[in-house]
């Protein structure tokens, strides 16, 4: 069930039952009907293996399971949202950038290094994002929070794009990312641009890029 | 209850850059942009929340509530002594400029109705409506007809009844009755909930407690679970748990004086008991 954009802070999702959602805790607004809100002991799907996974990654984040018959309201923070639809593909976000998500899509962690070698590990820890990232598979909607309004880049195999890291939001399709540094003798002697780490993005799909460099 | 957004006000910025604004191009009350409000003064009075003034034009005078000039118009606009060192008159000629915290800024109008809104939340309002605490802690009560100025963490959401509202994101409510508790611990039922109730394991949703809505009405909500700092006026203070006050809300809290007259602020009040006659 996709999510409703009601304003570019709010998003209002339809529970059915027997349909469960996933959404951080604290970040319901409002609702109508009966809706349950559970907190989720292993934070996501996947059961014990998949919060320990987790908590080793540390990429575990309080959520809660959304479950009943209504409408639900979500918000968090005056934070602006995303929402993000998935047909089949995999999308990488932060686990704390998550806001809701539907119960169908199967979550995941990934390893930095697998997706860009040693530079996708100094790149998680230039970013401040660690070595792992959250993945979220199958067909869907996701609810993303970003600082500042988000835009959504395309990314093609000829046009690969360049990120600034801490602007970074999320990203799907089949893109391999890479830290380019673009170190001179100028950063060294202080004098540098602040732009000498960006993140590469290549491949097939698309980067959501937030218009803030504040981290959540 | 009618409203205006923002987003109606004429548009600022475009290709030639930012519009500029003289006295005469201000618009009068009404959004300069979604933060911004413009209040006219013609000789008239606006009751202003402290610090939302940004700028003005003209000649405005700014006087705090409660020095003894404003007798007549606090009688029949003000009846918040909790809040009364919160807000100040403006007096004058000109056009001022209203902004809070690069809130969203938006105008209603009420027209001989009633309207319950969080006290961070409201800016100013018109001298012909009355102000009166909520008997909801933290909540304001604008009754009778004329315009007033909200501030909201993004826009601002109108919900119909029935509905459950997260209390951080509810920003007021019209013409609606007052909103009860509502708390769901569902979960904590059963063994493994009653486990998890037990050991705290597995934390709580933060999703307990909603003001549930019911009957005719409209609800109005933020997007946002951000407040500002406020006072909890009109809870049951510690003076009031016995004696004539009991259930009072505010009660023993300090502003309202010996006689159980509310106090502003600059008053003398209880000097006669300070004088122990």
């Amino acid at each position: 069930m996709p999510f409703r954009e009601i304003n570019s802070k709010m998003v209002e999702a339809q529970v059915v039952p027997g349909q469960r959602m996933y959404s951080q805790r604290g970040a319901m607004l409002a609702y109508r009907g009966e809706v349950s809100f559970t907190p989720s002991l292993t934070g996501g799907q996947g059961g014990v293996m998949g919060m320990i996974g987790r908590r080793v990654a540390n990429e575990q984040t309080p959520l809660m399971t959304v479950e009943g018959s209504g409408t639900v309201m979500f918000g968090h923070g005056g934070h602006h949202i995303q929402v993000i639809n998935l047909s089949g593909e995999t999308l990488y976000v932060e686990a704390d950038r998550l806001l809701a998500f539907d119960g169908t899509l199967q979550q995941g962690t990934m390893f930095m290094g697998s997706q860009g070698g040693v530079m996708g590990m100094v790149r998680g820890q230039v970013t401040g994002q660690g070595l792992f990232t959250t993945t979220l598979k199958g067909h869907g909607s996701v609810a993303v929070m970003a600082h500042g309004g988000v835009i959504e880049l395309p990314i093609t195999p000829q046009r690969p794009v360049h990120v600034d890291p801490q602007a970074y939001v999320a990203h799907h399709g089949d893109v391999r990312n890479k830290l380019s540094t673009a170190l001179g003798w100028r950063d060294m002697v202080g004098r540098g641009s602040g732009e000498a780490f960006q993140l590469e993005l290549s491949g097939q799909g698309a980067v959501y890029v937030q218009a803030s460099e504040e981290k959540l | 209850m009618t409203y205006y957004s923002g987003t109606n006000g004429p548009a600022s910025g475009g290709p030639g850059g930012p519009t500029v604004f003289d006295p005469h191009t201000l618009p009068s009350d009404d959004n300069v942009n979604a933060y911004t409000f413009c209040v006219e003064l013609k000789g008239g009075q606006w009751f202003l929340q402290k610090g939302k003034m940004i700028s003005y034009y003209g000649s405005i005078e700014f006087n705090g509530v409660g020095n003894g000039r404003f007798d007549r118009l606090l009688r029949t606009s003000f009846h918040s002594p909790l809040h009364a060192s919160d807000w100040v008159v403006a007096e004058g000629q000109g056009k001022m400029l209203l902004a809070d915290r690069a809130f969203d800024v938006n105008s209603y109008d009420l027209d001989e109705g009633n309207l319950t809104i969080r006290s961070g939340n409201l800016l100013a309002y018109q001298p012909t409506l009355a102000l009166k605490q909520s008997i909801v802690p933290g909540f304001l009560t604008l009754i009778g007809t004329g315009k007033f100025v909200a501030a909201s963490n993004g826009p601002v959401v109108f919900m119909e009844p029935p509905l459950r509202v997260d209390p951080q994101a509810l920003v007021g409510w019209a013409d609606c009755p007052s909103p009860c508790h509502h708390y769901d611990h569902g979960y904590m039922s059963g063994v493994i909930g009653g486990l998890r109730s037990l050991t705290g394991l597995g934390g709580s949703s933060g999703e307990e407690h909603q003001f549930e809505f019911v009957g005719a009405g409209t609800v109005l909500l933020q997007s946002s679970e951000t407040l500002m700092a406020e006072q909890a006026v009109g809870a049951v203070g510690t003076g009031a748990v016995g004696g004539q006050n009991q259930g009072v809300p505010g009660a023993g809290e300090g502003p309202l004086g010996q006689l159980g007259v509310p106090r502003m602020p600059g008053q003398l009040g209880d000097l006669q008991r300070r004088l122990g006659l």
